[in-house]
């Protein structure tokens, strides 16, 4: 099945809005997991969802991934409504589960091979499909020994593995690297761009901003809930304040000094002057002029993450 | 005229080879299997009267096919709870029944072989004719849908696989050997007679055994027997579809 065929005329994967989700549980007080969420994804772009534990990402993923039903809300994929017809968004997605695992009584050869039958596909295709990604997770050496063996990254590969193998016009990646050294997590993000450049589209949640950082198109950062920030990683980063960090090991109490720099943020007996390159000049001159030292560096997305939900946090209360 | 009501067994087959694979590849387990009702029929052999050995044998062989339903209740809890794999299969083209079903017919595959032998071994003591081979094949068949169904089933009320263990031997080790499989229906207190027939593995013995000439029934409970059989599993597997296909959206 092409993509082509498959896309709505608008050019989205993934449209959906107001989204809510109430979880009642006998005896426990309700939990509002989505709480009026809205995003898209267009067609071929890699998307990342990140949150703090429990902000509602993993629901998010369930939901359109046709495994749970919203409360409310309209979700379509590819234009076909996910919560009225389930069957027919099916062929067109697949999902790695967070912290799933493969078959322990099956080979990684196995695991994706019989998945892609499962799945519809020829066994020469299966066959061909196989090989090619057990390849790009660098795991086709061990393709014959019981996935029960296998490291834990080695079964999370397997994992990735067999979900990139059907090459999916949307694939859903809960926490995809989760457990893999840095050699394996970046054989995944080449396989993922490689996939995209094909035509799929990702969407993927993740707590490695990194990893966020260098494969996604576009960023949603949702804390209980919602939706409370968007963009590219470069828009993201914009949004704290400016491009660059200057970080200056000192009492927060007296940071009063650097305030008209830029945004000032704390850490552990430092603090962080977000602000842009013209002002570095006059921020070092003004740490040594106090016998402080100071180190330069670019904003990361984690200190836009911590700043954007941070904030997100305060209004709340 | 609603389609989307009727079962699609897309996927069927390939899943039924996925889950037969895990399961071969696992053949201590069935090893064991069939070690387990070799000894019990040993113990027969030795201590009880020879006319009970073939009711022993018919009765190894029933079991074995209603005992799938605890393998597929420990399979399909372990691939959700430990290894979140139904929400690999339930996102694809793969329907939930054939999920359902396919777990079941994969996990017969590690109880064919048992079934196999124990055959060939019934043949030796009681040889079958065409129809009481006919009768067996038929009703393993429905007690195996029967057990597969209520395994399925049972398997996505539990969260935790520790749970699962006791109760799950405790279900089928009850229904599967204490009323009369392994033994004639005679010897089973003449007031629980109806009941009996009414318990899957017992009413599938009660039927081979009267089918090979053993201990004959009269027509009521042939009658009541094969009902019992065929309502359930039409009644047991229909729900065990609905169940999944709503189970499949409720993140199960």
């Amino acid at each position: 099945m092409s993509v082509s065929d498959s896309v709505s005329s608008s050019g989205l994967a993934l449209f959906a809005e107001n989204m809510r989700k109430v979880y009642h549980t006998r005896g426990k007080p309700s939990v509002e997991a989505l709480r009026g969420l809205s995003l898209s994804v267009k067609r071929g772009e890699r998307v990342a969802l990140l949150g703090r534990n429990g902000a509602g990402k993993t629901t998010f993923l369930k939901i359109a991934s046709t495994l749970l039903m919203p409360t409310s809300g309209r979700i379509e994929i590819f234009s076909k409504d996910v919560s009225v017809h389930p069957e027919e968004v099916r062929p067109y997605i697949a999902v790695v589960p967070q912290e799933g695992h493969p078959f322990y009584h099956l080979t990684p050869w196995e695991q994706v091979y019989t998945y892609l039958l499962t799945r519809g596909f020829s066994r020469e295709t299966a066959r061909e499909r196989t090989e090619v990604a057990l390849r790009d997770m660098d795991i086709y050496d061990i393709r014959d020994q019981l996935n029960v063996t296998l490291s834990g990254g080695q079964q999370q590969r397997t994992m990735v593995a067999t979900v990139l193998a059907t090459e999916a016009p949307l694939l859903f990646l809960d926490e995809p690297t989760l457990g893999m050294d840095p050699f394996a997590r970046r054989r995944v993000w080449a396989a993922l761009r490689k996939l995209t450049d094909r035509g799929s589209t990702l969407l993927l949640t993740t707590h490695y901003l990194d990893e966020a950082e260098s494969l996604s198109h576009k960023v949603y950062i949702i804390e209980k809930g919602k939706v409370v920030a968007q963009g590219t990683s470069s828009d993201l980063k914009r949004s704290v304040g400016g491009t660059v960090r200057v970080t200056i090991p000192m009492d927060s109490a007296k940071s009063e000094d650097f305030a008209s720099f830029g945004r000032i943020m704390t850490g552990e007996g430092v603090i962080h002057v977000i602000t842009e390159p013209p002002q570095i000049n006059e921020i070092l001159n003004t740490a040594l002029r106090r016998g402080l030292s100071a180190t330069v560096g670019p904003v990361t997305l984690e200190e836009a993450f911590l700043q954007l939900v941070g904030r997100a946090i305060e209004d709340e209360h | 005229m609603n389609t989307n009501f009727l079962p699609s067994w897309k996927g069927l087959w390939a899943f039924a080879g996925t889950e037969a694979r895990v399961q071969l590849h696992e053949y201590l387990s069935i090893a064991t299997t069939v070690l387990v009702q070799m000894i019990f029929i040993f113990f027969v052999w030795l201590l009880a009267p020879p006319q009970l050995l073939p009711f022993a044998v018919v009765g190894s062989m029933v079991f074995s096919s209603f005992v799938v339903g605890e393998r597929v209740l420990d399979e399909a809890a372990y691939i959700r709870i430990d290894h979140k794999l139904n929400e690999l299969y339930h996102a694809s083209p793969l329907t939930p029944e054939s999920y359902f079903l396919g777990m079941g017919m994969g996990v017969l595959a590690a109880y064919l072989p048992p079934l196999v032998v124990l055959g060939v071994l019934s043949e030796l003591v009681h040889p079958f004719t065409v129809l009481s081979l006919g009768v067996l094949v038929g009703t393993l068949a429905l007690v195996w849908l029967i057990a597969a169904s209520l395994g399925y089933v049972l398997s996505t009320f539990f969260i935790d696989m520790r749970a699962i263990w006791p109760y799950a031997t405790l279900l089928f080790n009850f229904f599967g050997v204490l009323p009369p499989v392994f033994y004639p229906l005679g010897l089973f207190p003449s007031y629980l007679t109806e009941f009996a027939l009414l318990l899957p593995p017992s009413a599938g013995a009660a039927l081979v055994v009267h089918a090979m000439g053993l201990e004959p029934l009269s027509g009521g409970e042939i009658v009541l027997a094969l009902t019992a059989l065929l309502v359930e599993a039409l009644l047991l597997s229909s729900f065990a579809i609905y169940w999944a296909r709503k189970r499949t959206r409720e993140g199960v």
